[in-house]
């Protein structure tokens, strides 16, 4: 090895080698044009970016304030405040980790046409440095000198041939992947078909002839190195660009002469200058943007946007979005950014239910509606319609013409297209801030509407009495502390659904048993405490979340308590995330995170109740939280056989009741997701389906029912399990109310 | 085009009630009181007619509890003016008849061509007050609409009858309505308006004399409905509980065969 490596010493190839003057001034104007055209291109994206308003995406707002005293502060509890460090995501990009995530062969197939390309270029850039910088310099002071050669071409040469081949076989997989595969995620059809049809053979388009364009680069580069191999005579020292010997060899074989070889060589060589230089002058105008758009997009990515929503621009003067100036930079960064890998449009629950949402094509029409409106040149990567609607839409309401108001009521906030992503976009806070618009035009549906009017005049989305608020508690042996009167440990905040829902009152009672007969201290609000106003924000109520967040701080800071818990992830996740900036400082926690404490403390004298369970993680706690463990903690600590559905933790499926969905009406739906997660569930050899979350019990009792799975898939609360757990049940006596 | 729409607060039925230590009217103390569903309704019907026409918007409330909320939450969703007689409320309950007397005295001052009200509200169930007020104003009246659409010096009425059948009519203006339904399901006023309408407090006081006529009415005694022990429990199983339904049914001639 070493032998051959110094037998080499000295050996290079011309660059320019057979391209005459008149051959070099061409290709140095067309590079010149390539660049201009490269730099003009992203200009524009840029210009469009700066439309945008500030992100607060370059200074991070400061952590949230910590309790004094010995209680656990925020800052124990938030799991991190989910802000990876700069280097962090560099490497994650490096690695290309968000690609794979989800899909580990077209993560590797990504990698190396990311790397392949990448030593490719700095391939280039070393030639360029060596023939534009080095030998010029080296010339003004006598000897021209150059570094291209010896021992550094061979390694040189190798290493590009390998990632050359490497980035080729893996666009042969991605094309084979398009063409062959059928799969759904690149089905670019509609979720939903607008009146007059659409068009989306220009996306088609558009990813043959990136892919082809790559591929055409490679082959072209390859075959050059064949031919100029074949017109050289079979340099030893050529071996070390394999694929290119191999070519020549093949070349040969077939009978191509010397002569031959040296013109073919020649013409190649400026098929792939001109062929590379497009490329390069078609990258901003393309999916090939995502290049650049992708990186800066991870780098600049937060994912706590979803769980704690940015408050509406108080400059802006109205709610929500109208114009490309209401988003921020970020959000038409996002859209540019998409590679329509469609694995959003996947793993979306509305879209899987036939509702007229999917991520994906939300953010593409928001992408081509606001390249239009900055004048954006794009090449293949747009919808046409017959009609000037959607995306074509020039003049016209942001929420309601270009995205349907049905598509943004659609979606449930799951959050699922957030953490599938692999490129950092973040839909949540952007449909949030068009459901704003939305709100603010007053168009939504009657029950939402109603619900909606209910929490403003009486706190609870049922439009029950304020007052009846804890009638619940009359159903128990004991009094439950009044938190606004003692000091407690636990405050318990109970949320709308455990305290009016008939169905739930009796789990919230079952929990209060377990507290008390643990002994724990805790106690409640009573009718001083409001629906929290997690899915009041999230319909883009932010008014109506104000005020609710106003009249439950004057209660939370009137008590006096350590920490928080509550039964309703939605609840937890405003409390956590949320609360803090506007003065919470106590930790909130799950009360499943209560129960594995006290069970693993010994405090809850559990036996073993020897089934197999499945677990639902709500979106609130999994992918919002990052809150998966506990649950499954007290179910191992009751003895239960916890077998994982295929969807689990951060890859859940949605109930279908977040974002405020549950106020509206889902009839419309060819699938409800939670019928869509009992079918799932039911596929498994269990007996139990397990949630943590009181709308989900809802939601998957009646799931259970109209699937017809009700007789062996009992649906049950962790709460009710460990009650069944504790042998003192039967001495518990829960009332009726 | 001029409209007035007159509001007016209600309990809200979702309270528990209880009848005040005199026992002649509910106590008042811990309810809480919300906009009377159908002058909601009204309200609407007048904001349909200032989108198609450009009329101007007045809502006119007396000074009942925890009114300024709706009148806040009317301008939120585009009535131009908000204005609260004061000084006519007494401690409790305001009988229709003394309501409509204060309205038409200060309506009397003013020049509009259409006056809009809920066809009915919770402590007025007979609907009394918009036919009063078209006769102590000597205007035209029609109760239990469904639509106004305004012309100059005319109004094409819808009017609901019992069946669902409509009958259109046209009155000549000025004149009261008594709306049973907009065209429209109410519009949805987003909180963050009304709070910035409340800021701006631009709710108009106008000071009024205490209604002089009385309805000649005096309330003797209120009270919970009395339980009646006419009803029948029935037993037994499901085919006989049924059988005995369907024989009640026959008997009272409520189904046939
Ligand atoms: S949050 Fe969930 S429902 Fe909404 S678009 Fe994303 S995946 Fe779909
Ligand atoms: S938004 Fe993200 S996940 Fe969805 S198609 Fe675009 S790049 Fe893929």
């Amino acid at each position: 090895m070493i032998a051959t490596l110094l037998a080499v010493e000295g050996e290079t190839r011309e660059v320019f080698e057979d391209i005459n003057l008149f051959g070099k001034v061409v290709f140095y104007v067309l590079s010149f044009i390539a660049t201009a055209l490269f730099l003009w291109g992203s200009w524009q994206r840029i210009t469009k970016y700066r439309r945008g308003r500030p992100a607060g995406r370059i200074r991070r707002p400061a952590a949230a304030p910590s309790s004094n005293g010995s209680a656990p502060t925020v800052a124990d509890t938030v799991p991190s405040n989910g802000q990876p460090s700069k280097l962090h995501t560099v490497g994650t990009i490096a690695a290309n980790s968000t690609v794979a995530k989800r899909d580990r062969s077209m993560g590797i197939a990504h990698f190396f046409i990311f790397w392949g390309f990448i030593t490719l270029f700095i391939g280039t850039v070393i030639l360029t440095i060596d023939e534009d910088i080095v030998k010029i310099a080296t010339r003004q002071f006598g000897e021209e000198r150059s570094f291209f050669k010896g021992v550094f071409y061979a390694i040189y040469s190798l290493v590009l041939d390998t990632m050359g081949f490497a980035a080729l076989i893996a666009l042969v997989y991605m094309a084979a992947r398009r063409g062959l595969f059928h799969l759904p995620q690149l089905d670019y059809r509609r979720a939903e078909e607008p009146a007059g049809g659409y068009d989306r053979r220009q996306y088609q388009l558009g990813d043959q002839l990136f892919i082809g364009l790559l591929g055409l680069v490679l082959v072209t580069g390859f075959l050059h190195e064949g031919f100029r191999i074949r017109a050289s005579g079979f340099p030893d020292f050529e071996i070390w660009s394999p694929v290119g010997w191999l070519i020549a060899k093949g070349v040969s074989g077939a009978g191509v002469t010397l002569a031959g070889s040296d013109t073919i060589r020649t013409v190649i060589w400026w098929v792939h200058a001109v062929l590379a230089l497009s490329f390069v002058a078609y990258i901003p105008y393309s999916k090939a943007m995502h290049m650049l758009t992708d990186a800066a997009n991870l780098v600049t990515h937060d994912p706590t946007t979803s769980r704690r929503l940015p408050a509406p621009d108080p400059a802006a003067g109205h709610l929500g979005y109208q114009t490309v100036e209401d988003f921020t930079w970020k959000e038409l960064l996002d859209f540019d950014a998409c590679t329509k890998c469609g694995r959003c449009h996947v793993v979306c629950p509305a879209a899987a239910a036939g509702a007229p949402l999917s991520p994906r094509d939300l953010i593409l029409d928001l992408r081509q509606w606001a390249s239009t409106s900055s004048g954006n040149v794009t090449l293949l990567d747009s919808e046409r319609r017959p009609e000037p609607t959607g995306p074509l839409v020039t003049d016209g309401t942001l929420a309601g013409d270009v995205i349907r108001a049905d598509t943004l009521w659609s979606c449930t906030t799951c959050m699922a297209c957030v953490a599938a992503c692999p490129v950092g976009i973040e839909h949540v806070p952007t449909i949030v801030e068009l459901r704003r618009s939305l709100v603010e035009a007053g168009t939504m549906e009657p029950s939402l509407q109603d619900a909606l009017q209910n929490i403003a005049q009486k706190g609870n989305s049922f439009g029950k009495s304020a007052r009846q608020r804890a009638k619940w508690t009359k159903g128990l042996d004991f009094t439950i502390t009044d938190a606004r009167k003692e000091p407690v440990r636990y405050l318990w905040f109970v949320g709308d659904f455990a305290s009016f829902d008939d169905r739930l009152q009796s789990l919230s009672q079952t929990f209060a048993q377990i507290l008390h007969g643990a002994g724990v201290d805790f106690g409640i609000l009573y009718d001083g405490e409001r629906n929290a106003g997690n899915d009041v924000r999230r319909v883009g109520e932010e008014g109506l979340f104000e005020m609710l967040v106003e009249q439950n701080m004057e209660q939370l800071t009137a008590a006096e308590f350590d920490e928080i818990v509550t039964t309703d992830p939605h609840t937890l996740n405003t409390l956590r995330n949320e609360y803090p900036g506007f003065g919470l400082d106590k930790p909130v926690k799950h009360y499943t995170e209560v129960l594995a404490d006290l069970i693993e403390a010994g405090e809850l004298d559990v036996g073993a109740l020897g089934s197999t369970a499945t677990y639902h993680d709500p979106c609130y706690l999994a992918r919002y939280n990052e809150l998966t463990e506990a649950p499954r903690r007290v179910l191992r600590a009751i003895g239960c056989d916890v077998v994982e559905m295929p969807r689990n933790r951060d890859n859940t499926f949605c109930c279908g009741a977040g974002g405020g969905r549950i106020w509206m009406d889902d009839s419309g739906l060819t699938e409800r997701p939670s019928e869509n997660r009992i079918r799932e569930a039911a596929e498994l050899d269990v007996e139990m389906f397990v949630v943590a979350c009181p709308k989900d019990f809802t939601m998957y009792t009646d799931a259970a029912k109209t699937t017809g799975h009700d007789a062996s898939l009992r649906v049950v609360d962790v709460i009710e399990l460990v009650a069944e757990a504790l042998d003192r049940q039967p001495a518990l006596g829960a009332a009726e109310i | 085009m001029r409209i007035a729409v007159l509001l007016k607060q209600v309990p809200d039925l979702v309270e528990e009630f209880e009848i005040d230590d005199a026992g002649t009217d509910i106590d008042r103390e811990f309810l809480t009181f919300l906009l009377n569903e159908f002058d909601n309704q009204a309200l609407e019907e007048a904001l349909l007619i200032k989108d198609a026409t450009g009329a101007t918007v007045d809502v006119v409330a007396l000074d009942d509890p925890e009114v300024d909320q709706a009148l806040y939450t009317a301008i939120a969703k585009g009535a131009d003016r908000a204005i609260k007689l004061t000084g006519a409320n007494g401690d409790g309950w305001l009988s229709t008849h003394a309501r409509a007397a204060v309205y038409a005295g200060w309506l009397t001052g003013e020049s509009y061509d259409l006056v809009l009200t809920g066809v009915q509200a919770a402590d007025d169930l007979d609907g009394q007050l918009a036919p009063m007020l078209g006769a102590l104003l000597d205007v035209p009246h029609v109760s239990v609409v469904v639509g106004v659409e305004a012309a100059d010096g005319t109004a094409r009425i819808r009017q609901e009858f019992a069946g669902g059948a409509i009958s259109e009519l046209d009155v000549s203006l000025p004149a009261v309505v008594g709306v049973q339904a907009a065209g429209a399901e109410p519009r949805y006023a987003a909180i963050a308006k009304i709070r910035q309408a409340q800021q701006e407090g631009n709710v108009d006081e106008v000071a009024v004399d205490p209604p002089a006529a009385a309805s000649g009415l005096t309330i003797r005694r209120m009270y919970p409905p009395e339980k009646s022990d006419r009803a029948e429990m029935l037993s037994g199983s499901e085919a006989d509980v049924a059988d005995r339904i369907i024989a009640l049914l026959r008997e009272r001639g409520l189904v046939q065969g």
